[in-house]
């Protein structure tokens, strides 16, 4: 059973003249234990599919299913808890709160959430994205690439099934590319958890389990 | 609250910079209260110290003790009970003594079975005997006069003697000298004709029948003392208008600060943090900034209340300033109403696209 659905979901924006379709009859599912990559260039939808499966927006049709439950018709109250227990987001700016340290990022996640990750498997988390000796740094004193790895492991902390990242790998160089590739082929397989990418960044291919292309709002198997 | 005191401990030089605006403000609230509170005292000191809620007075005075006669047939038709009621002579006049600065006062004469002449309270002396003696209020002590001296008033050869001094007499921020009835007939220099210049009653509902006099309530009387109600109007405009600057103050903060951490804001709200735990940190954050400025300014304005000279009329009454502490705790709420209406519209999305 795949953990995340679309079926026959449109999305469109405007009326009239003015309506702009972002997604078209996208069919899509997904199960656990894979890093999936949605490829597109720039206005081809990813961000568009990437915030409609991850429940920030509504489609204008169609269904979207997460662990098998229809998340249509939830209040942004319901979704808002989905997204807390569910779906961790990584995003291409990362935005940690810049005035909590590392640890302090947990800490806010504890404040809303009770049964995240416990402190033996944050400081395994921690010590497999390598930044297990940063915990006391804000992100200004982190570099790009530390920052990111924090980003990842906030997004994995309250141990969602699913993490969306967007445009993860857009600011950094090949190397950095290969790690943060490695990181999300692990934490999918070893953590078994559902890791869905979308990006132009072609250098993510040979990390990921399925690839789909996105061209105009029409999703393809690649 | 999590999130409110991180960033005010980071943050340290911005949130010392605001918390500093606001004592500055919240200070000078502070002071501007206290010398509104201490001038209305000096206008009413006297009035409030005799415990009395009706004046009467000539119809024709326009609300004024300086303009009002009672004559001696106007008297006889009112009631007169000496346990709550009492006539008294009111006269401007220039205490005077060689040597010694010249001072400005009112001098009020009472009979000595007036209970206003019973209930006075001496810091010193005695209360007057005859009609060359007087009391006066204890802040003629600040300008060296002394008990047992001699002065004179007016152009008058006629000495009188300090016979004591009370607290709590100045009527219209004027020093009260204190005599008897007959005394304030020989410095007004008025013939036998006229008996006083008002009477003043316990009673709440004194009437008279005497179509020439009028009784009016206490706050209407003191209302209208010369100046009284110009200078509190100046006041309250003054503080207004400081509450407001420190609502803008806060507002405008707030904004800055708020829109500064919208794409942190928008992350957390993809995270599936509610919208509503952020509104409450910064509804603390703003708490906290005029709680800590409330709190700085109290004691600054308590330690200038203690190095200010006596004759500064300043009054710290407790009740007046934790009504002012709440109008700009109140002020705090009402300036992060516009951050909240930001936080509320965070759209996640617009940080994705």
């Amino acid at each position: 059973m795949s953990i995340l659905e679309l079926h026959n979901v449109n999305k469109n924006f405007g009326t009239g003249l003015s309506k702009v379709t972002a997604l078209k009859d996208v069919n899509f599912s997904a199960d656990q234990g894979n890093v999936v990559l949605i490829l597109g260039p720039s206005g081809s939808g990813k961000s568009t599919f990437l915030t409609i499966a991850g429940t920030l927006q509504t489609p204008s049709s169609g269904t979207i299913k997460i662990d098998n439950k229809n998340i249509n018709n939830l209040s942004n109250k319901q979704k808002e808890k989905l997204r807390l227990n569910k779906l961790g987001f990584i995003l291409q700016t990362y935005n940690l709160v810049p005035y909590l340290t590392v640890k302090e990022q947990f800490q806010l996640v504890d404040r809303i959430k009770k049964d995240n990750l416990n402190d033996e498997q944050l400081n395994n988390l921690l010590a497999f994205l390598g930044i297990n000796k940063l915990i006391n740094k804000y992100p200004e004193e982190l570099s790009g690439g530390q920052n990111q790895r924090v980003a990842i492991a906030r997004a994995l902390y309250p141990n969602p099934g699913i993490i969306f990242a967007d445009e993860p790998t857009a600011a950094l160089d090949s190397d950095r590319v290969k790690e943060i590739g490695k990181l999300f082929y692990k934490i999918a397989h070893q953590n078994n958890k559902l890791v869905v990418i979308v990006t132009h960044d072609l250098r993510l291919k040979q990390y990921a389990d399925q690839i789909y292309n996105i061209i105009d709002g029409r999703i393809n198997k690649n | 609250m999590f999130l409110a005191l991180k960033e005010i401990k980071h943050e340290k030089l911005r949130y010392t910079l605001v918390i500093s605006i606001i004592v500055l403000i919240s200070y000078l609230i502070f002071i501007l209260t206290g010398l509104a509170q201490g001038l209305a005292s000096q206008n009413t000191s006297a009035i409030n110290s005799w415990q009395v809620n009706s004046f009467v007075l000539n119809k024709d005075a326009n609300i004024n003790l300086r303009q009002s006669f009672l004559t001696k047939n106007q008297v006889h038709t009112l009631k007169q009970n000496n346990k709550q009621d009492a006539l008294l002579g009111q006269a401007s006049i220039v205490i005077k003594h060689k040597n010694k600065k010249q001072v400005s006062a009112t001098m009020i004469g009472i009979k000595t079975n007036s209970f206003i002449y019973k209930d006075m309270k001496l810091i010193n002396g005695h209360k007057p005997n005859n009609d060359h003696e007087l009391v006066l209020d204890e802040s003629l002590i600040n300008q060296n006069y002394h008990l047992g001296e001699w002065i004179k008033l007016n152009s008058s050869p006629q000495k009188y003697k300090i016979v004591g001094f009370t607290k709590n007499a100045k009527i219209n921020i004027s020093p009260i000298a204190y005599g008897t009835l007959s005394a304030w007939k020989q410095i007004n220099n008025i013939n036998n004709n006229f008996a006083a210049s008002a009477l003043v009653s316990k009673n709440r509902n004194y009437k008279t029948n005497n179509t020439d006099l009028k009784t009016y309530n206490k706050k209407t009387f003191i209302n209208n003392l010369p100046g009284y109600q110009a200078q509190n109007m100046t006041f309250e405009f003054m503080i207004g208008f400081l509450m407001i600057i420190s609502l803008i103050i806060i507002t405008i903060f707030l904004y800055i600060i708020t829109n500064q951490k919208l794409p942190n804001y928008a992350v957390l709200r993809a995270q599936g943090i509610s919208a509503k735990l952020l509104i409450k940190t910064t509804i603390f954050q703003s708490f906290i900034l005029v709680i800590g400025g409330i709190i700085i300014s109290s004691v600054l304005a308590g330690l200038t209340y203690m190095v200010l000279p006596n004759n500064v009329p300043i009054l710290f009454n407790m009740p007046t300033l934790s009504l002012v502490g709440l109008g700009l705790i109140i002020t705090s709420i009402l300036g992060s109403l516009i951050p909240i209406k930001i936080i509320s519209k965070i759209d996640p999305v617009k940080i994705i696209n």
